[in-house]
């Protein structure tokens, strides 16, 4: 305003001192579009709080955040179409597809498209049961005032008033926003930004329960505490990376990495510890300790988000960072996260057995779904030219868009099945669900029987390329392993199936609230493509074979 | 920057630095002196003016008595915080004049020697000085905390709050006459000033920003709510007595100096000679310009003491919501056009005509906004709710919008 | 061994020194105080290697904020300022034990890492201003741009958990907090 008039009268006056030039740093808006997109959702967010009035503002806010979403996707196929052209580097014929963008901060490439457009839609699923307002008779899952006391009577003014957190759109938009960049960095720099950006979002919104809020407290103190840890491990071993080779970036790693320039103690200790990191995301054995507490805590809509997106997030950015800037070390890594593959397979497994919570069941079973994507990880089969065997990334990519869908659309019914007290977890309490609705327990039974790996279901064909692509890789003691939990762990998901259906409900048993239009789509959707993805598999995991091999 | 700073011989550097000292401890004298000549003035009475010529020699007795005093170390204070708080707020107060530039190279007399009149030149010489300031932050509170009294522990706190929350402005402030200059060091800013203006002229907005924020940083009157005597007896001194409260007098004055040579160094071109005075050849060279530069400096200490004698305190929260939101955001806009301008001009810049149409329109979005009604908030207020006037048996007025109730009604 | 060795290796003494005494004292706000030692014995090293900007900056934002907002929160909050044995548990002897061990690792790796480097004097123009504001509007222009969304998306997380009650922008100052008044 005047200010900007001013500081031009006054430019005016004065002929300019020589500054130090600074040239402009080349930025890529058009492949960034999603990215930014996703961005300027986010801050749209900010601004709706700061200035809707509150009646509108829900509705608004989801509102932005689908449309931004849909946008960010649309922007994906786009930048799939134009900014994808086959590159080639010296020394391999593989496929790969894609150029580095922002001054070499983030590399656009296959993988990173074909993570984008998983990230987008399963955030956009999610935004479909964030603002679900059906179930808590017309107020969202979330608590109407974090600050006011757990059960005192601040809380039940909020809720007569009808006071909503709006915040939580946002919130998840800047945690989708970090989800985007955290595998597409081509940087530790830039993965650790991403990984703050995508975790204190979520931190946040895992103690926003509207529900057992002591738990959900809990489990956000329990998240934040155990997240900002492995954040510093990760840190930790970026400076001792940057120590070895002088640079953060993933290429200039490798070939460091591969020209063994300094001593190699530095190497591993920083590889061990970046490892930590994002083996905590993952929730990989022995770094689980958080899952079960937090996905039982969150709010159930978050809890999906997190257990799909953060899971395409960290297995996207654990790829990356293993296979381009640590590629030279395999034989070093290689053996430890077969130990890390089949731990985890092997615990998530196990004590699934025992678990008589429906979400600890589920947190459960993310471990040892984390473990199965391990495998085709530890294999790290990169393929060969010419041939069409399926390659781990392909491999883990497809799993991660099988096992989001089911993993939604299993926390969607879990929002579900209610009582007087809010959702229902105790399992005992879901017998004879199958008799109350027989449409819910049926899909709910499809997203086990594709957790457990039956033929028919998307999660067969997901195990089936992990453990190809393992094989592939010559990690056979994995395939075994593999094969022998998915049978432990099917035993679980059967008798799950068999208690909906055949076991006598316990007292009244349990109520299944009629969902808004939303829940109902996320159920419908995720249904289907678990569905279709078992049958008719083959362009989805083309789309993921064309992806080719990460750029660098 | 100065190609002696750095080489020079130990002897001069330790001159420089005991006569910096020496200037500033005679310096507060003199401006306790003057503080109270002046405040005298605009009350109508004479002041001290007994002891030595016009009266000069009061501060030092009153020093001297200060220091005789009993010397009172409270039973929960937590001994040797306590003792440390007063030094730790002292010494930041000098050390930021390490920097400070009083005049060109001189020779030093009976010597060949040629030196700078400032004691050493850094780079990032403004950050240095905002760096070391914000260290006193903690004399002051940490003497609230270690007082073990609750007077103390607020005023350390308001203190604490009030200070960094006016950093923020202060160094935002700062970064468009960086951008003028194109440099952080002091001595450079004011080699820039001697080629253009005095950035107090292109930069009004900064220096009026730096002004309030300087105020509010040194705990001065009309922002000097960390001792407030109304609330809180003496804020985070309350506990002190003897040399250790000089100690934080001292620390006082240094700082209202220190920010006033700041704002003379940056935005009334330092040490240079101003305009009338700049005529004359030798205005620059020699000694003369440290007596222009202490001239300048009295300018500000006498606008302290202006301030003090006419304006009210500020209450504490309306004081730290003109800083968040008032005074922040109108730096961070005025940093952003400086900015944008400047990158226009760098880039080969607008004619007239384009800089008159884009002001003008930003002027009449601005009005526009201004003169769109603030919707008033659709709160429940809106029908006054009732208070119980005796709620729990105890008297509690009405909340704004509240009617009150009868407990017989 | 230069003049600049010895200092630094002074200075990383205090560092260390400091950064003891402050995860063992009993004193939280003393811990406060020990960790601002070893802030500023880190500036003090950034110095020696050249990095004056960041040296100052770090005096500026660590020193100069942070903890002075840690030692606000301290004294705001019901956190128990002086010492006390409920912060100290029995399991300090095992938390004792383990920092030991990745000390002592870590050490090791350092050391195998980088013996027999020594510090190598300022070259020009490395850790100047305009070489960092080069680096950060350049290179790292990404990662900065998004590290101000993880501010922002904090902002806003820090006020969806304190804020109470319905929007009282106006509110008068003092204003009884929502339970009061009832």
């Amino acid at each position: 305003m005047t200010a900007l008039t001013g500081a031009v009268l006054a430019q005016n006056a004065l002929s300019a001192a020589d500054l130090p030039q600074i040239g402009a740093p080349a930025i890529e808006y058009g492949t960034l579009s999603p990215v930014l997109a996703i961005t300027a959702t986010a801050l749209i967010g900010v601004l709706v709080e700061a200035g809707a009035p509150r009646r509108a503002r829900f509705g608004l806010q989801s509102a932005v955040a689908i449309v931004g979403i849909l946008a960010a996707l649309a922007a994906t196929v786009w930048v799939s179409i134009h900014d994808l052209g086959k590159v080639s580097f010296e020394g391999t014929d593989l496929l790969a597809r894609g150029k580095t963008v922002a001054e070499g901060a983030l590399v656009v490439d296959g993988p990173t498209v074909f993570l984008w457009g998983l990230l987008l839609v399963f955030a956009l699923v999610s935004m479909l049961m964030f603002a679900e307002r059906g179930l808590e008779g017309g107020l969202s899952g979330f608590t109407g005032q974090a600050a006011v006391a757990p059960g005192g009577a601040g809380e039940r003014e909020a809720t007569m008033a009808g006071i909503e957190h709006t915040e939580i759109f946002p919130l998840a938009m800047f945690a989708l926003l970090g989800m985007m960049v955290f595998p597409a960095s081509n940087d530790l720099l830039t993965m650790f930004v991403a990984l703050e950006v995508l975790s204190l979002p979520l931190y946040l919104l895992c103690g926003l329960a509207r529900r057992r809020r002591l738990l959900s407290q809990e489990a956000a103190v329990k998240y934040f505490l155990l997240g900002a840890f492995s954040s510093a491990f990760f840190l930790y071993g970026i400076a001792l990376v940057y120590g070895y080779s002088g640079s953060f970036t993933l290429a200039a790693i490798d070939t460091a990495v591969s020209n063994q320039i300094a001593g190699q103690n530095l190497l591993l200790a920083g590889m061990a510890l970046i490892s930590v990191g994002l083996l905590f995301k993952v929730s990989a054995v022995p770094f689980q300790a958080w899952t079960p507490d937090v996905y039982q805590g969150a709010p159930t809509a978050v809890t999906a988000f997190m257990a799909a997106g953060t899971k395409v997030a960290a297995f996207g950015a654990l790829l990356r960072v293993f296979f381009v800037g640590f590629g030279g070390a395999q034989w070093d890594w290689r053996p430890l996260m077969m130990i890390v593959a089949v731990l985890t397979m092997v615990v998530g497994a196990v004590v699934l057995i025992r678990q008589t919570d429906v979400k600890r069941m589920l947190a459960y079973s993310a471990i040892a779904h984390s473990g199965f994507i391990l495998t085709a990880f530890a294999g790290a089969y990169e393929g060969s030219a010419g041939t069409a065997t399926i390659t781990s990334v392909s491999a883990v990519m497809f799993y991660l868009a099988v096992y989001g869908f089911s993993t939604i659309g299993a926390f969607a019914i879990a929002t579900l099945v209610r009582d007087g007290g809010g959702e229902v977890g105790h399992l005992a309490r879901w017998a004879g669900l199958g008799r109350e609705s027989p449409v819910l327990a049926g899909v709910f039974a499809l997203f086990m029987l594709s957790f457990a790996g039956i033929p028919l279901t998307a999660g067969f064909m997901g195990k089936w390329t992990v453990f190809s692509a393992a094989w592939s890789g010559y990690a056979w003691p994995l395939v075994v392993a593999g094969v022998l939990t998915s049978a432990v762990a099917a035993y679980f998901y059967v008798r799950v199936i068999v208690l909906m259906f055949f076991a006598d409900p316990e007292g009244d048993g349990p109520t299944v609230a009629v969902p808004s239009v939303m829940t109902s789509a996320v159920i419908a959707v995720t249904a289907a493509v678990t569905i279709v993805l078992g049958i008719v598999p083959g362009p989805v995991l083309d789309l993921a074979q064309n992806a080719g091999t990460f750029v660098r | 920057m100065n190609g002696l700073f750095g080489t020079e011989s130990w002897w001069v550097v330790i001159a420089k630095a005991v006569l910096i000292f020496l200037i500033l401890v005679i310096y507060t004298l003199f401006n306790i002196w003057f503080e109270r000549r002046v405040v005298a003035k605009m009350q109508h009475r004479i002041g001290p003016n007994v002891h030595g010529p016009f009266g000069l020699l009061q501060s030092l007795a009153d020093g001297v008595k200060l220091a005789l005093k009993e010397d009172i170390v409270p039973t929960a204070a937590d001994k040797v915080v306590y003792v440390l708080a007063p030094i730790l707020a002292t010494i930041p107060a000098f050390m930021a004049w390490a920097v400070i530039p009083f005049g060109p190279e001189v020779r030093i007399p009976f010597t060949d020697t040629v030196t700078p009149l400032q004691l050493t030149d850094l780079p990032v010489g403004v950050l240095y000085i905002l760096a070391v300031t914000s260290i006193g932050i903690y004399g002051i509170v940490l003497a609230g905390w270690s007082s073990g009294s609750t007077y103390a522990l607020l005023g350390g706190m308001r203190s604490s709050a009030q200070m960094i929350s006016y950093e923020v402005a202060m160094g935002l402030a700062f970064v468009s006459v960086f951008m003028y200059a194109g440099s952080m060091s002091t001595a450079d800013i004011v080699a820039a000033q001697a080629e253009d203006m005095w950035f107090a002229l292109p930069l009004l907005p900064s220096f009026v920003i730096y002004l309030i924020a300087m105020v509010g940083e040194t705990n001065r009157a009309p922002f000097d709510l960390p001792e407030a005597e109304g609330e809180l007896v003496g804020g985070f001194h309350t506990e002190y007595s003897s040399l250790k409260f000089a100690l934080f007098f001292l620390a006082e004055y240094v700082n209202m100096v220190t920010v006033s040579a700041l704002a003379t160094t940056l935005f009334l071109g330092g040490w240079r000679a101003p305009w009338p005075i700049s005529l004359w050849d030798g205005a620059n060279s020699g000694y003369w310009p440290v007596l222009w530069f202490l001239g300048k400096t009295l300018i500000f200490i006498f606008v302290f003491v202006w301030l003090r004698g006419t304006l009210p305190r500020m209450r504490y929260d309306q004081f730290m919501k003109f800083g968040w939101k008032v005074l922040i955001p109108a730096a961070l806009l005025w940093t952003m056009a400086v900015a944008v301008v400047r990158r226009i001009r760098l880039d080969g810049g607008m004619d007239q005509q384009t800089v008159l149409i884009v002001g003008g329109i930003a002027v009449t979005l601005l009005l526009v906004i201004a003169f769109i009604p603030e919707r008033k908030q659709p709160a429940d207020d809106e029908e006054p709710a009732e208070t119980d006037a005796f709620a729990g048996g105890y008297p509690v007025p009405p909340m704004p919008g509240h009617q009150e109730t009868r407990p017989d009604a | 061994m230069s003049m600049v060795e010895l200092t630094f290796l002074m200075l990383s003494g205090v560092a260390v020194f400091s950064a003891l005494l402050a995860v063992s004292t009993t004193q939280v706000v003393h811990a406060a105080l020990w960790l601002v030692l070893t802030l500023g014995a880190i500036a003090g090293c950034y110095l020696l290697i050249g990095a004056e900007f960041i040296a100052w900056v770090q005096v500026l934002i660590y020193i100069g904020a942070v903890v002075v907002l840690l030692l606000f929160a301290l004294m705001l909050t019901r956190a128990p300022t002086g010492p006390d044995s409920a912060t100290t548990t029995s399991n300090r002897n095992v938390a004792a034990a383990v920092s030991v061990l990745v000390a002592g690792g870590l050490a090791a790796i350092m050391v195998s890492g980088f013996a027999g480097e020594r510090l190598a004097p300022p070259r020009g123009g490395v850790g100047s201003a305009a070489s960092i504001g080069d680096a950060i509007f350049g290179t790292w222009v990404l990662p900065f741009e998004i590290l101000s969304l993880v501010l922002l998306a904090a902002l806003v997380g820090a006020i969806v958990l304190t804020r109470r009650g319905p929007e009282r922008d106006n509110g008068a100052p003092g204003d009884v907090p929502e339970r009061a008044q009832h």
